[in-house]
């Protein structure tokens, strides 16, 4: 599912920065909120099935396996936090990818020499987001 | 976020763990993802731009950041990654006022005479370079030589618990795979070098220093640095790791050993902290303290003449942006050119790339020892993904 906005967002700052942080601040600030209202639920719940002692939780350590389920959310955690900005990678490809490419017409030289490793790239991302799981 | 796995690290509890998890995160994210977003742009908006405008692609690294500083992303990229890179020491603050004299403590008991493998010499009129005390160097406040009361060791602290934030998983288990894969590489490379004496110079807590002493057991490994808060706290960081190391306080650029007195003097991530004078001092340094056969070899951000000027323009992000004002005079330099000027022949210089043993695997890095890789790859000396340690130095 495709995740930005086409025909893009309107932005009402001098510097459509702004608007961006503003978004981010937001995004923020919403998953601050849900996460006390869970911790606030869980810890209600546990003290009334008198489960959670004081100073249980900051003593709590995850186990590896609850350790990489949270590195994977974390994870979509920054990357929604920081969509926003992925809006314009996307344009830029998109736009790229409807371009014939303009240094094989005109012969330019002085391309970097890693343009060919897309693939390549490709792979270390997937690998990438497997490992950042496990992180 | 990496936990240490010594015994001198912070105890930390649940949100302060959580803070540092968020700044690991944040870091991948800018390095990896936004740095791959940041090349995007760069291919499809900027550089097209650039060429319309001069005819020409740009010549070198100033011109590519010079063309990309007024780009948003730029901006949003450069934006996050210092707040990132001053959250990382950030996080480490609080957990770090709470444990220093329990730190100290156990750094005392590791450290206890008769009891230590290793040793801690300090020179208290060691004068410790303006390079080093007059900076913060990437934006860590109180740099490595900070010391706020008799025998601190809370600068050391800082730098271990903050790079185990900083590295997002990239610099190994144990902050060492630079000296896992470099260490590890030479034995592999020059079976016949058997050193006997090994220099670490500019070793900081050490982190990369023990991984001579894993390779090459035999050997008597000795780091050295200007820093008595870091010294103090690598001494006992080898201890809690069971190595015997040798620290002392001394300065690259006139070290207190004869002659001929090592077979490797090694350095990573060194150079590019030291003003260009400094650096021609130390390479000399390194040549009048080698034996003759013995290597000098210096782990380090790849030259600008070696790189696209993209790359080159990435890398020198730190010199523009980070506290490092010797970052990209050092990466202007020839390396080649910096070894003959010590001393050491032209014929016997020598570089390589290394892939990272933590993230190739032991199979690519064997092979690497076979078969050279080129420097022109954005992944050579680069935080991110799939890193690559480039290397210098000569043998005498
Ligand atoms: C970036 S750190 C090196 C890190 C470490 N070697 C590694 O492998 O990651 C730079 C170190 O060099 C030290 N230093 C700077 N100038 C020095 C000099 N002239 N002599 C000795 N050490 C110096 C600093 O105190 C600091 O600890």
């Amino acid at each position: 599912m495709r995740r930005t906005i086409r025909g893009g967002r309107p932005y009402f700052f001098a510097d459509p920065a702004i608007d961006k942080i503003l978004n981010m601040v937001v995004v923020l600030a919403s998953e601050v909120w849900t996460l006390r209202e869970r911790l606030a639920a869980m810890e209600a719940l546990q003290v009334r099935q008198g489960s959670l002692g004081a100073g249980d939780i900051d003593a709590y350590d995850f186990g590896p396996e609850d350790e990489a389920r949270l590195a994977g959310e974390r994870k979509e955690f920054i990357d929604g936090l920081f969509r926003v900005l992925q809006e314009q990678v996307e344009e830029a490809k998109a736009r790229v990818a409807r371009q014939p490419k303009p240094e094989a017409k005109a012969g330019l030289k002085g391309k970097p020499k890693s343009r060919p490793k897309a693939k390549a790239k490709a792979k270390a991302k997937a690998k990438a987001k497997t490992r950042a799981r496990r992180r | 976020m990496l936990e240490l796995k010594h015994e001198l690290k912070l105890a930390k509890n649940r949100d302060e763990k959580a803070r540092m998890n968020f700044v690991s995160g944040l870091r991948a994210h800018v390095l990896n993802d936004m740095a791959t977003g940041m090349r995007a742009v760069w291919d499809a908006d900027v550089e097209p731009a650039f060429r319309r405008a001069r005819g020409r692609g740009p010549k070198d690294g100033p011109e590519v950041h010079k063309a990309i500083k007024p780009n948003e992303y730029f901006k949003f990229y450069s934006s996050l990654r210092v707040t990132a890179q001053d959250m990382v020491w950030q996080s480490v603050f609080p957990p770090l006022e709470r444990n220093r004299p329990a730190l100290k403590d156990k750094a005392a008991k590791l450290g206890r005479a008769g009891k230590a493998r290793g040793s801690l010499t300090l020179d208290p009129a060691l004068e410790v370079p303006r390079s080093v005390s007059a900076i913060d160097v990437h934006l860590m406040a109180g740099n490595y030589d900070g010391e706020y009361e008799e025998g601190d060791l809370a600068a050391g602290a800082l730098y271990d618990n903050g790079l185990a934030v900083f590295s997002f998983g990239l610099m190994g288990q144990n902050l060492d795979d630079i000296g896992q894969s470099i260490a590890g590489f030479i034995k592999l490379k020059y079976p016949d070098l058997k050193p006997r004496r090994i220099l670490d110079l500019g070793c900081t807590i050490g982190h990369n220093t023990g991984s001579w002493k894993d390779h090459f057991p035999e050997a008597e490994v000795t780091g050295i640095d200007v820093a008595a808060p870091c010294l103090r706290y690598a001494h006992a960081r080898a201890e809690a790791q069971g190595r015997a190391v040798h620290f002392k306080q001394m300065d690259a650029q006139s070290l207190g050993f004869p002659d001929a007195s090592f077979d490797v003097v090694f350095s990573s991530m060194f150079l590019h902290e030291v003003p260009r004078k400094g650096i021609e001092k130390i390479m000399a340094e390194a040549y009048r303290v080698l034996k003759p056969g013995g290597l000098m070899l210096h782990m380090e951000l790849p030259p600008n003449s070696q790189l696209s000027p993209y790359d080159a323009f990435y890398l020198d992000w730190d010199g523009a942006y980070n506290n490092e004002p010797f970052y990209k005079p050092f990466r202007d330099c020839k390396p080649e050119e910096l070894c003959w000027r010590a001393g050491f022949d032209p014929k016997k210089y020598l570089q390589f790339v290394i892939p990272s043993i933590g993230w190739y695997g032991e199979q690519v890095w064997r092979e690497a020892a076979t078969r050279p890789i080129g420097v022109d790859n954005d992944k050579t000396g680069r935080l991110t993904d799939g890193i690559l340690w480039y290397c210098f130095g000569a043998f005498k």
